[in-house]
């Protein structure tokens, strides 16, 4: 365990990064409060999802027109980057990576976890925690990696080598540093933005932290934008294959 | 920070099935439900379109129609008036020939009267001519 930072000069602000409130599961070690809030994101998406699909409209009003709204949303990501074509049995997965990504910044930016008491470190967004955004990233591969196979089969080694085998080594690289990158950018975003915010507040606790805490909003959306974005594009590229330019770009 | 440990795996097992819940409560049934509003809509968009060709064809069927019923009765109007001038001319033609058959009928009868009238004077013609001579003479023998 590493703990970086620890202050407790005022009871009002406190700061704390790498102490966590473990759960012990036979022998497994778990983060419990990333758990808490990430099943409070579940919930609400559930729930929402739910409640606006319970009693469908053809007009609709209310909760499915905002659900409806976000469907669009989310759809428009998945078709730009996969494709009309392609993208209908992919929107799930790039949908629940942006609801799942944009619920759980926007709750940490929003609501104000830290009140709730727990035994050992403290509730923030799920996404600031690295564990879960490599679940995501690798998620993000495992996906690529079927759509590649599941359309072409082994052909799709041949991407691999196929303007030239010089670049066989980059194109390995390449798969290591998409997760990689995915993953870190949203940590990194996530959790930076929460000790700048927590930082500042330390220091003036009062309006001087408000503009931070609105671009702190901002790059929460954008991020879980760029993710669900660059998986698609991901996915893209796989089902694709090589051939067309967006090779290096991604690297 | 950086310390990885059983949460990862447990947070994308979580990952997945909330992809398969949201499927199951929220991708499917929205796509569902904008898949059958584009479906209506375009089945509307359709009858509706067909439902203003028929009122086209009907309205030009109806203008054509009343377009023939006025030829009709102009028609029926010029025959008719026709006829009656046919009639008028008839009754006149009648009228002036009864005149012209009563007028002559007249002539004829004046006619006649006229040479009775003179018959009749030229019967007297003698006698008075006699008379008159015997007047002269007598008075002169006498």
């Amino acid at each position: 365990m590493l703990s970086l930072l620890h202050f407790d000069v005022l009871p009002l602000a406190k700061l704390e990064v790498g102490n966590h409130f473990y759960w012990h599961l036979g022998g497994l070690q778990l983060h419990g409060q990333v758990f808490l809030t990430s099943w409070f994101v579940i919930g609400l998406l559930l729930i929402a999802s739910v409640l606006a699909t319970r009693n469908m409209q053809r007009v609709p009003q209310g909760l499915q027109n905002l659900m409806e709204y976000v469907f669009e949303f989310v759809r428009d990501i998945a078709r730009n980057q996969i494709g009309e074509k392609e993208y209908r049995p992919w929107l799930p997965f790039v949908g629940t990576l942006f609801l799942f990504i944009f619920v759980s910044n926007w709750s940490g930016a929003l609501l104000p976890w830290h009140v709730i008491e727990i035994p050992e470190g403290e509730l923030a967004a799920p996404t600031g925690d690295i564990n879960t955004t490599v679940a995501l990233a690798l998620l993000t591969s495992l996906a690529y990696f079927y759509a590649g196979f599941k359309k072409r089969g082994l052909g799709y080694f041949a991407k691999y080598i196929e303007p030239t085998p010089i670049l066989l080594p980059i194109a390995i690289l390449e798969d290591f540093t998409k997760p990689l990158s995915l993953s870190f950018r949203l940590f990194g975003n996530i959790l930076a933005d929460e000790l700048v915010v927590a930082v500042l507040v330390l220091l003036v606790p009062l309006f001087v932290p408000l503009p931070v805490m609105m671009l702190g909003l901002f790059t929460s959306a954008i991020q879980a934008l760029v993710f669900a974005t660059l998986a698609a594009a991901y996915i893209h590229e796989a089902l694709e294959g090589h051939g067309d330019e967006g090779h290096e770009e991604h690297a | 920070m950086f310390d990885f440990d059983a949460t990862l795996p447990v947070m994308a097992l979580q990952f997945v099935l909330l992809t398969f819940l949201l499927n199951a409560v929220f991708f499917k049934p929205i796509s569902k439900t904008i898949d059958e509003r584009d479906g209506y809509i375009r089945d509307n968009k359709a009858s509706a379109a067909e439902y203003l060709e028929s009122a086209e064809k009907l309205a030009k069927q109806y203008e054509q129609e009343l377009a023939d019923s006025r030829k009709q009765a102009q028609q029926l109007i010029a025959q008719a008036q026709a006829e009656a001038k046919e009639v008028v001319d008839k009754q006149v033609a009648q009228a002036q020939s009864e005149a012209q058959q009563q007028r002559e009928q007249v002539q004829r009868e004046l006619d006649q009267q006229k040479s009775e009238a003179f018959q009749a004077l030229e019967s007297k013609v003698d006698v008075l001519s006699q008379q008159i001579l015997d007047k002269l003479l007598g008075a002169r023998a006498a």
